[in-house]
């Protein structure tokens, strides 16, 4: 990766210090555990603005206390043009304390991006459109091409979800199967194709972006689904109440941070602000030992979040 | 009517006037559906051929940390697609029989609730038609977005390789090449 110009690197400079403000400032929910699996989702964030700016400062200010190892992009990862100067701009700049630190970005094609994003290594999609990865043993992530949701791909996704027996099977891609956001709201014609393989596999999660808001939704044939179409874009108000949301946020910017643990997934949305916009926990679909009174995709509320 | 035989007239002429409407060079020009995919997929293949070729001339899209390298090498195929393309014309892929076929296939989408749901999803961020040159290997442009394509249409439609794909922009399709961001053939009013 290329370095940024020296008074670009005074900017971050003076934005990683802000960040390690708005980092003290923050209350993390999540356990913190040793050992478990940490990572970041964020979504539509390709402007190179700075509301982008914004959440890429917060997003890094946690990291100090949250060492989430990689961060997911569900989509729109460089808006508009996407020429050299606007990876740089879109990505390079507003991510490098982050990816200076190590810290890996698995990213999803949105319909603003170039098929050929998948070529460009700090995006990890190994020259794929859509492909798969296993940070650890027990969970299984699939990245998908939801512009572009052919044959080929539906077998793939078939196969490897099939081969990934009892492991933890997370899918991100931009174009949410559920949403209650006005402006493009559910796409049922995807959620034909792919929540049938999602019910008969057993996917645990599911998280998207495209509009631009954060909504949690309530578990949907077991599976939960999440939209984080918030990270740099932000339609205000444009959450219907159409009976899908377990939680919603369209009044700003924000990102998710979440750790796994066993057959839990914590996870905690944090504003732009630093606020936390919402917490809980995941359980793990199909686990063998699960209660009687909670079913598959149930998401737990935590009373008060924990210092 | 009826000859002196008991024949009637009326199934006779018909069937003297289906013999001679089999034979015509309208029904001819029919080709039967598979015929005209058969083709179509040689076309596509055809390009195919010629991409795998013309690329080993450009620099290689390959994995890099420089999206510089990622341009160059789109651009520098393009251009090698351009002169060996310098005659292509809209039509040699999406021949007249393919466009007849196609639409067909297409519009069997567009019916019924799902129908409904795949002409939403074609709504859906569609690029402006006045923002898209539709120029056999003209460059898509890059501040626009790519259309998102229904499941339901790639289903019915033939499958492409790896790099060559459909998209839409309103009710125009397009055979879009991602190697070197190229439009090489478009069918327009694909959709009613």
């Amino acid at each position: 990766m290329r370095t940024p110009k020296p008074n670009t690197l005074t900017a971050l400079l003076v934005s990683v210090l802000a960040a390690g403000i708005i980092a003290a400032a923050q209350d993390l929910t999540l356990p913190r555990k040793q050992g478990s699996l940490k990572f970041a989702v964020i979504g539509d964030t390709g402007t190179g603005d700075s509301n982008q700016a914004r959440v890429a400062k917060v997003l890094w200010g946690t990291h100090q206390n949250f060492p989430y190892e990689f961060a997911l992009m569900v989509g729109d990862n460089i808006y508009g043009a996407d020429n050299p100067r606007d990876y740089e701009k879109k990505f390079e700049i507003p991510y490098k304390p982050i990816l200076d630190a190590g810290v890996k970005f698995y990213a999803a094609l949105g319909n603003h991006d170039s098929p050929n994003q998948r070529l460009y290594k700090p995006f990890n999609m190994n020259g794929q459109r859509f492909y798969s990865f296993k940070p650890k043993n027990g969970v299984r992530f699939f990245a998908l091409d939801s512009n572009y949701m052919d044959p080929e791909q539906l077998q793939w996704l078939e196969k490897e979800l099939k081969a990934s027996g009892s492991d933890w099977k997370i899918a991100f891609f931009h174009h949410p199967l559920y949403s209650s956001g006005e402006r493009h709201g559910s796409d049922t014609a995807l959620k034909d194709q792919l929540e049938p393989l999602f019910q008969k596999y057993s996917v645990d999660l599911v998280l998207t972006g495209h509009d631009h808001v954060y909504e949690r939704i309530k578990a949907q044939r077991g599976i939960t689904y999440f939209v984080i179409g918030n990270s740099a874009k932000l339609r205000k108000g444009d959450l219907e109440d159409i009976g899908l949301t377990a939680k919603g946020f369209d009044a700003g910017y924000g990102f998710m941070l979440a750790e796994l643990d066993g057959d839990q997934m914590h996870f905690q949305v944090i504003s732009d602000q630093a606020k936390t916009i919402d917490a809980g926990v995941v359980l793990r679909n199909r686990q063998p030992n699960a209660p009687a009174d909670a079913p598959p995709g149930t998401v737990t509320i935590p009373k008060k979040p924990q210092k | 009517m009826q000859t002196s035989r008991g024949w009637s007239v009326v199934p006779v002429l018909a069937l003297i006037l289906a013999a001679m409407w089999v034979t015509s060079p309208a029904a001819q020009a029919q080709k039967p559906d598979a015929k005209v995919l058969t083709e179509f997929k040689a076309k596509v293949e055809a390009y195919d051929t010629l991409r795998k070729d013309l690329q080993k001339k450009a620099p290689p899209l390959k994995k890099t940390d420089d999206p510089v390298e990622i341009a160059q090498a789109e651009k520098a195929f393009a251009q090698q697609v351009r002169v060996a393309r310098a005659n292509a014309k809209p039509g040699d892929i999406f021949t007249p029989d393919t466009q007849r076929v196609f639409k067909r296939l297409l519009n069997s989408t567009l019916k019924g609730d799902e129908g409904v749901e795949n002409k939403h999803v074609l709504k859906e961020d569609r690029p402006p038609a006045s923002k898209i040159p539709f120029e056999i290997n003209g460059e898509y442009p890059k501040d626009q977005p790519l259309s998102t394509v229904p499941p339901d249409m790639l289903k019915v439609l033939p499958m492409l390789p790896e790099n060559v794909q459909y998209r839409f922009v309103g009710k125009h399709l397009l055979l879009y090449c991602t190697r070197g961001n190229l439009i090489i053939d478009y069918m327009l009013n694909a959709i009613p």
